[in-house]
């Protein structure tokens, strides 16, 4: 038995610790935001101006992604749900700035309450409004030709259901940069924006009819704190 | 003999009592799952965390952790991002 280690066993020795203390920091840590799992991945693409559009956007893209996820921790973006898609089923490549959100969304009891369209009017006024406006203030996808407009999907957990038997809601509205930038301007009335934007409802997968959309101001996400949770100063969150 | 007898039906009727209604995918989670801790992240998330909720620290991995250890969210049925959209 010998009393010091070989040099080899010694090189052993320290790449197991530095491989546990790797392990270790990398559970214990702020861990990194990773946004390529919230892109759509470019070979996902039909056409090529959509390519273009994820590429000459990506670094916005990404800055808007590191915003949710340092400074609104209650959402989060679907997998490879941010980029340029297109409406499904419409003629043309008329590209949208989209994103799909999951929302941590708790019931106390009165969300249950809530009637289908006011649930769905609250979400998209406290989530749906902030978050397209930060991705047009967050980009220049507003000044791009090639874009039509922009598009949010939000998607929570439908209050009053057994835990056993969970199944989301979702919203997904698309509009037009025009409509959707005069809108937040307030130059365009409740009742035209919604007229103008494209929306649609889901029970589950299930598309359900038509829902009346009412949209309000709602200051939840620039003045909520999340207990214990300090965004990194590099976050920039206000 | 009888004995031995008497506990092989025991224990394969508990195993049959507390089996049965899982599915492969509830056993393929509960074995990964099987200690005190419902995951490494569970584990550094308490030992970093005074055991009286003195200093709580909650770091964005918690919250993301949390998320995707809900373990609902396994089953949850919802609108895939293809309906939605289209790439």
């Amino acid at each position: 038995m010998p009393v010091n280690p070989s040099p080899s066993r010694r090189t052993r020795w320290w790449t197991v610790a530095l491989l546990s203390a790797a392990f270790i920091l990398g559970s214990w840590g702020v861990g990194a935001a990773a946004p390529d799992d919230a892109l759509i991945p470019l070979e996902r693409y039909s056409s090529t101006k959509a390519k273009t559009l994820a590429s000459t956007h990506r670094r916005d893209m990404v800055r808007f992604y590191e915003h949710v996820y340092w400074c609104l921790p209650w959402l989060a973006i679907r997998n490879h749900t941010l980029g340029f898609p297109k409406r499904p089923g419409v003629e043309g490549d008329e590209r949208y700035f989209s994103v799909m959100i999951d929302v941590d969304q708790t019931d106390d009891g009165s969300f249950a309450a809530m009637s289908r369209e006011r649930r769905v009017s609250a979400m998209f006024s406290r989530y749906g409004l902030h978050i397209l406006r930060q991705m047009l203030a967050m980009t220049k996808a507003a000044s791009d030709d090639n874009v039509a407009g922009f598009s949010v999907a939000l998607s929570w957990p439908k209050p009053g259901l057994p835990a056993t038997q969970p199944v989301s809601e979702t919203i997904a509205l698309f509009v037009d940069k025009v409509s959707l930038a005069e809108f937040l301007a307030k130059r365009l009335p409740t009742a035209d924006f919604v007229s103008r934007a494209k929306l649609s409802v889901f029970d589950g997968r299930d598309p359900v009819g038509l829902v009346k959309l009412d949209v309000w101001e709602d200051t939840f996400n620039s003045t909520y704190k999340l207990k214990n949770y300090e965004a990194p100063k590099e976050a920039k969150c206000s | 003999m009888r004995v031995s007898l008497a506990r092989i039906v025991l224990i394969a009727g508990t195993l049959v009592a507390t089996g049965a209604c899982a599915t492969g995918e509830d056993w393929k989670m509960w074995q990964s799952h099987s200690t005190h801790f419902a995951s490494g992240e569970h584990g550094f998330f308490s030992m970093r965390n005074n055991k009286d909720g003195s200093n709580p620290q909650v770091y964005r991995s918690d919250i993301e952790d949390s998320r995707q250890q809900n373990w609902w969210g396994l089953y949850a049925i919802t609108v895939s991002p293809s309906q939605i959209f289209q790439n």
